[in-house]
């Protein structure tokens, strides 16, 4: 898409973007279903899937021999249906306000951390639960720590730097006045 | 009620801990972006216990679940310092505002069926539950009024931006 970090924005399309119907809706309806809806789906879908794979990674940090981990395997459909539903509420969100969200690399901080998050949340379902699915005794290694670990920081990075997208950049209060 | 609520949100505005949080601009959003942490702990655990109980993962035992509660009350704890920082930093936003009190309701509410789940005997019932044996009725009710209240307490902090409900 134009408007990657490294191009200058194609501020047309953008425009056009934002002036979409259903954008307009979505930015301006008084309507609880427009804004105020696609916001507190996408609170809801991070709080499964960020809330979830953080049990899932302190389960992981906290294994021992004995102790089986795996059955959590079972609530990976439920992260991945979270992820789901703030990947569509994302772009809503980010349709409804393109020629700032694009254009602000807070925002693109925002989804290399949510890209890392979810390629470190195939790799522990792929690695680490499904070995430990295999054998209920199969004990969690360092990769497997290290890789809970990386999870945990980048949830943390795509929060912050979430909640930063309405403070730094082109909407900005934080740093300017 | 509306006017004591402003008198005291005037009262705890003039306090110094307003004044610091406002004077220093990094408060706030660092507030906001903790109070979404904690959120996710807290929810986290609630959710796996919850879900667990009401049949979902059932292969897993209560014990290693439960075993993250202390997880779960510090998200808690977080959200509680950050939440008493916006009410103090900006508190005719929410005391004035019923949106905020339905979102204490819930809360309250859900810390309830919390005491329920410990004081009942129902934790008694589920804490030895093993791989595969199903929760008794009592649990399952519990679990989905958590469920339920703790949607709700999301459900209405993100309201607080665009409902306004006067007393």
């Amino acid at each position: 898409m134009a408007g990657g970090l490294h191009e200058a924005p194609d501020m047309e399309l953008l425009q056009s973007i934002n002036n979409t119907a259903f954008s307009q809706w979505v930015r301006e309806s008084d309507s609880l279903l427009a804004y105020p809806a696609f916001i507190t789906l996408h609170t809801a879908g991070l709080a499964v899937l960020v809330g979830i794979n953080a049990i899932a990674n302190a389960l992981v940090l906290s294994a021992s021999p004995g102790r089986t981990i795996a059955p959590v395997a079972r609530f990976f459909p439920l992260m991945w249906a979270g992820f789901a539903v703030n990947a569509v509420t994302g772009v809503v969100l980010v349709a409804a306000d393109a020629t700032t969200m694009v254009v602000n690399p807070v925002m693109w901080v925002k989804l290399g951390f949510v890209v890392a998050a979810i390629v470190l949340l195939r790799r522990i379902e792929r690695g680490v639960f499904s070995s430990a699915l295999a054998s209920s005794d199969a004990p969690v290694d360092g990769t497997g720590r290290m890789l809970a670990l990386a999870s945990f920081a980048c949830w943390f990075g795509a929060i912050a730097a979430g909640r930063l997208t309405a403070y730094l950049g082109p909407v900005a209060g934080l740093l300017e006045g | 009620m509306k006017q004591t609520m402003e008198a005291v949100s005037v009262w705890l505005s003039s306090t110094a801990l307003s004044e610091y949080i406002i004077d220093h601009r990094w408060i706030f959003p660092g507030c906001e972006i903790f109070h979404f942490v904690g959120m996710a702990m807290l929810v986290g655990f609630a959710l796996t216990l919850d879900l667990r109980m009401l049949g979902v993962a059932k292969n897993m035992s209560i014990v290693p679940l439960h075993r993250m509660l202390a997880f779960g009350l510090v998200g808690f704890g977080i959200t509680a310092v950050t939440g008493l920082g916006f009410v103090v930093a900006a508190p005719s936003q929410y005391l004035p505002n019923g949106v905020f009190w339905f979102k204490m309701l819930f809360l309250a509410l859900a810390g309830l069926n919390i005491g329920v789940f410990y004081t009942s005997g129902i934790y008694q019932a589920v804490e030895t539950l093993g791989p595969g044996e199903d929760a008794p009725a009592g649990a399952k009710l519990v679990g989905f009024f958590s469920l339920f209240l703790w949607a709700g307490v999301l459900f209405w902090g993100r309201m607080l931006a665009f409902l306004g409900i006067a007393f």
